[in-house]
């Protein structure tokens, strides 16, 4: 049996001759914006990993109320390690997470929901056998109000159309976007303050992609949601965020706005492929 | 035609129990992917804890109720003490787990109550007169209260899946723990409950069940036969179905029964390799047995 973690396990690989040109360390942009009071989400010094492998080498990375911040990296930089430590699913062997100023002593997927944290996991995670709806019940099995529950799985069919037709469909039968949408609402019934996103784009035609993260960019403004993406599609991610982190073989390579990243061509080039 | 639906309605009977302890089996394995191998016997000591209490002067009815209790407790504690913390270290080791408490249980059994047959008090009326007659061949009276019992769980069952928060997030944990997780289902719980649901089921299979299995009496190697055909009933409906595991019993009592009246030449003792031979070629034809959805692939 081959092990299914392909994307964590790969070194990191970037192109050679951007290598050549990459900026040094340096030179990259580091402000660091350490705004603890006000931060909904702060991770400090974070180290995590698979077994005996260490993939974060100590990360800080924060997140602001209803901001919206995307992590960049090449594979193997440990982007998705990163969302599975602060989400809950893998323990960290040192650093804090910290939610509203307040150290997090066990993160639990349950007790990272209950502070407001929410993911949409790589590969989207549809619980393929149950229907759209009940995948969306599923999402808010920690909320205790039962008629807002229903309204919001009401607001969510809404919002995409696609998944009210198939309301009572077998989630397993929907294509790859409908699932993605169903991923993203399904983390959103619970209705997080964050909500970490590992790879929405991945494997979807752009006009699907287009439209999801449309949806995003219309969550974060009109709940408030924060977001904190993971992606490969960097034009994409880079349009809607407005800080950007830079993961390097586990560490933050660099951080900054959005407009200092898209500014600097040594950095596009290195890291954006564009 | 009396002989053949004579056979059919004590197929039937054994159908339905065998469909009881599927019932079980599936249940623990939808939420963790494991075959409780120990699960006949689970029942085997809880049925003891239904007699010993019948001898102290408890009803019947009374003792099948706290039977099931005690079933309910032994299956939460056992996942929680034994099942969880070996499955993180070793997913392999859970089968000898399974095997191990297999043994341990009906040891404690001879242990405890000792090694002689039981005479066990019958809930249902099975006199030589207690039938009714369907078409020339007898229908007694404790077949129809076993099928009644028996669709009574599987409907309670459906129920408690489909209908109520708690089936949802078994459902959940079913297929795809770490989803479930994600959303704030609390995956260990659900595990602790599904193994306390599934105990309990075969707690109450096992009280229909001792009357009608030969010789008629409680005894520490009663339980072993059908374990083996619950679990090739299971396997051949699908692991992780609950229709597969009605239909699947069913067949399974119902071909035990036909093989036994019309191919004489195997002489009845050659069931048990029947049923391994079905298990095997159900897993070679398709794995994932009639209605199922997953391989078995951590056995």
């Amino acid at each position: 049996m081959t092990a299914v973690e392909p994307r964590e396990d790969d070194e990191a690989v970037l192109d050679e001759s951007a290598l050549v040109e990459a900026p040094a360390p340096e030179d990259l942009p580091h402000d660091d914006i350490r705004s603890s009071g006000s931060a909904l989400l702060e991770v400090r010094g974070l180290r995590a990993g698979y077994g005996g492998a260490t993939v974060l080498h100590g990360i800080d990375v924060s997140v602001a109320p209803s901001e919206v911040v995307v992590v960049l990296g090449a594979n193997g930089a440990g982007k998705t390690t990163l969302l599975r430590a602060i989400a809950g699913l893998i323990p960290h062997s040192a650093g804090e997470i910290l939610v509203t100023g307040d150290v997090v002593k066990r993160a639990r997927p349950e007790e990272m929901l209950r502070r407001g944290i929410g993911l949409v996991p790589q590969g989207r995670g549809t619980l393929t056998d149950l229907t759209v709806r009940d995948n969306l019940r599923v999402g808010a099995v920690t909320r205790k109000d039962r008629s807002g529950v229903s309204a919001d799985v009401d607001r969510w069919c809404e919002v995409f159309p696609a998944l009210a037709k198939r309301r009572d469909q077998v989630a397993g039968t929907l294509s790859g976007g409908e699932q993605q949408m169903l991923a993203i609402a399904r983390a959103m019934m619970a209705r997080p303050r964050l909500l970490l996103c590992d790879e929405v784009s991945l494997g979807l035609a752009p006009v699907v992609v287009q439209g999801l993260f449309r949806v995003l960019r219309e969550l974060n403004a009109e709940s408030d949601t924060a977001l904190l993406l993971v992606e490969q599609n960097a034009e994409l991610a880079l349009a809607i965020a407005s800080r950007v982190y830079l993961l390097e073989a586990g560490t933050v390579a660099a951080s900054g706005a959005t407009e200092a990243f898209r500014g600097n061509d040594a950095i596009r080039r290195a890291y954006l492929g564009y | 035609m009396e002989i053949f639906l004579d056979r059919l309605f004590s197929g039937l009977t054994s159908g339905s129990i065998y469909v009881l302890i599927a019932l079980a089996l599936v249940v623990v394995f939808r939420s963790s992917g494991t075959i409780n191998f120990a699960q006949g016997e689970y029942a085997l000591f809880t049925c003891f804890v239904a007699w010993w209490l019948t001898t102290k002067g408890c009803p019947l009815v009374l003792a099948m109720l706290v039977s099931m209790v005690v079933g309910f407790a032994l299956g939460v504690v056992t996942e929680r003490t034994l099942i969880r913390p070996i499955r993180k270290r070793n997913e392999a080791a859970v089968l000898i787990v399974a095997l191990g408490l297999f043994t341990a249980l009906n040891g404690a059994d001879g242990w405890i109550w000792g090694p002689e047959d039981k005479v066990f008090p019958h809930l249902l009326p099975n006199g030589l007169n207690d039938y009714v007659l369907i078409g020339g061949a007898r229908l007694h009276y404790d077949s129809i209260g076993i099928f009644v019992a028996t669709g009574l769980v599987i409907a309670l069952l459906a129920l408690l899946l489909n209908r109520t928060p708690l089936g949802l997030k078994m459902r959940a944990v079913a297929t795809n723990p770490e989803s479930a997780a994600l959303s704030g289902v609390k995956v260990g719980n659900v595990l602790s409950v599904s193994w306390g649901v599934s105990s309990a089921i075969g707690s109450f299979a096992g009280v229909l069940l001792v009357p009608v299995l030969p010789p008629n009496q409680l005894n520490l190697s009663g339980f072993f036969p059908i374990l083996i055909f619950s679990s090739a009933a299971a396997l051949l409906g699908g692991l992780d179905s609950i229709v597969g595991a009605v239909v699947g019993g069913l067949v399974f009592g119902v071909a035990e029964s036909m093989l036994n009246g019309y191919a004489t030449f195997l002489g009845g003792s050659l069931q048990l390799t029947v049923a391994f031979a079905i298990i095997v070629v159900v897993l070679v034809v398709k794995p994932t047995g009639l209605f199922g959805r997953r391989r078995v692939e951590r056995v």
